[in-house]
């Protein structure tokens, strides 16, 4: 019963997170490749760009990696 | 997360920490002994010019108003110590000595503290070429709640940071116990590319924060000179306060 618990509020949140920050990122990179191709002369300004998004979405998938590895912590 | 006890954990972190200041004071004065060149630049030169110009460039980037030269002075020296010295803590991973090699910067405390340094030293900056009262204003006005934002501003910094290198240190460490030989190496080639990518992201937002702490006293006179009514004002500082974070 922990073991499925445990599977339960720390596997599956992470699980989650990642998967809609991976679409979330998917979303980002995309678009910032049809920049670079259609004006590669502002591809430094939109890398930037896309960097500082790509890791405003990541944060809060490392939000639920924070709180699933206190979940783990306190259950086991 | 532990409290103030100094632990084993506590020692090693430390001890990374202060090897990589290390190497970097040492780096500082090899490449302070150069002897500069305009028409033969050596290769030392070079490699130092290069990442001088990077910052410089970014710091460029978000100076602006009569004083900008002094900004570039201030804000360019801060950004090339975060990204050195979080660059250099990342890379203590991959160092082939058994205990020691835990990066410093997977440990929260580590983070922490040089997300406090980048947002205290923001409102630094601010206060420095804005005025306190200016900067204490900012923090609460037009939205009364505007300081939550430096504690969240703190609080994704540090997490962001801890979660990436702390995340790709355990893994390789999980690797390491099932296969010793082999697949940690790939991993730890791997392990390049966010050690690289999160000392940049780190240095970038601090470089936006600072823009965003600067700016707004340029925008607000600009506005109010063109004759746009003062009521527009607020919304429009409300929605650049949003994108800070």
């Amino acid at each position: 019963m922990n073991g499925v618990l445990l599977a339960l509020v720390t596997v599956l949140p992470i699980a989650i997170g990642a998967a809609v920050a991976a679409f979330a990122m998917k979303q980002i990179s995309t678009s910032a490749i049809d920049g670079m191709t259609r004006q590669p002369e502002i591809a430094p300004q939109l890398f930037t760009a896309m960097l500082i998004g790509m890791a405003l979405v990541e944060a809060l998938c490392i939000y639920t990696l924070v709180v699933t590895l206190v979940m783990a912590n306190n259950l086991g | 997360m532990t409290g103030l006890a100094i632990t084993s954990e506590a020692i090693v972190v430390m001890t990374g920490a202060l090897v990589a200041s290390g190497v970097l004071i040492g780096l500082g004065f090899w490449f302070s002994r150069i002897v500069l060149s305009v028409d033969e630049p050596s290769k030392r030169q070079s490699a130092g010019e290069f990442v001088l110009a990077f910052f410089v460039n970014k710091a460029r980037e978000i100076a602006h108003g009569e004083n900008r030269q002094r900004i570039i002075e201030t804000v360019a020296p801060l950004l090339a110590t975060f990204f050195l010295f979080i660059f250099v803590c990342n890379l203590i991973g991959v160092l082939p000595i058994p205990v020691f090699n835990r990066p410093p910067t997977s440990h929260f405390s580590v983070t922490l503290s040089l997300a406090m340094c980048s947002v205290i030293g923001t409102l630094l900056a601010a206060a420095a070429f804005k005025g306190p009262l200016a900067t204490l204003k900012h923090l609460v006005w037009p939205n009364p709640m505007q300081w939550v934002s430096e504690v969240t501003d703190v609080m994704s910094l540090s997490l962001r940071l801890f979660g990436n290198i702390a995340g790709e240190f355990m893994t390789v460490t999980l690797v390491m116990q099932v296969v010793p030989y082999g697949i940690p190496l790939i991993l730890h080639a791997l392990g390049l590319i966010p050690a690289f990518v999160q000392a940049l992201v780190f240095t970038l937002l601090t470089s936006s924060f600072i823009a965003d702490a600067l700016h707004e006293q340029k925008r607000r006179p600009k506005r109010t000179k063109a004759g746009q009514p003062v009521d527009a004002m607020p919304s429009t500082t409300h929605a650049e306060g949003g994108f800070a974070q």
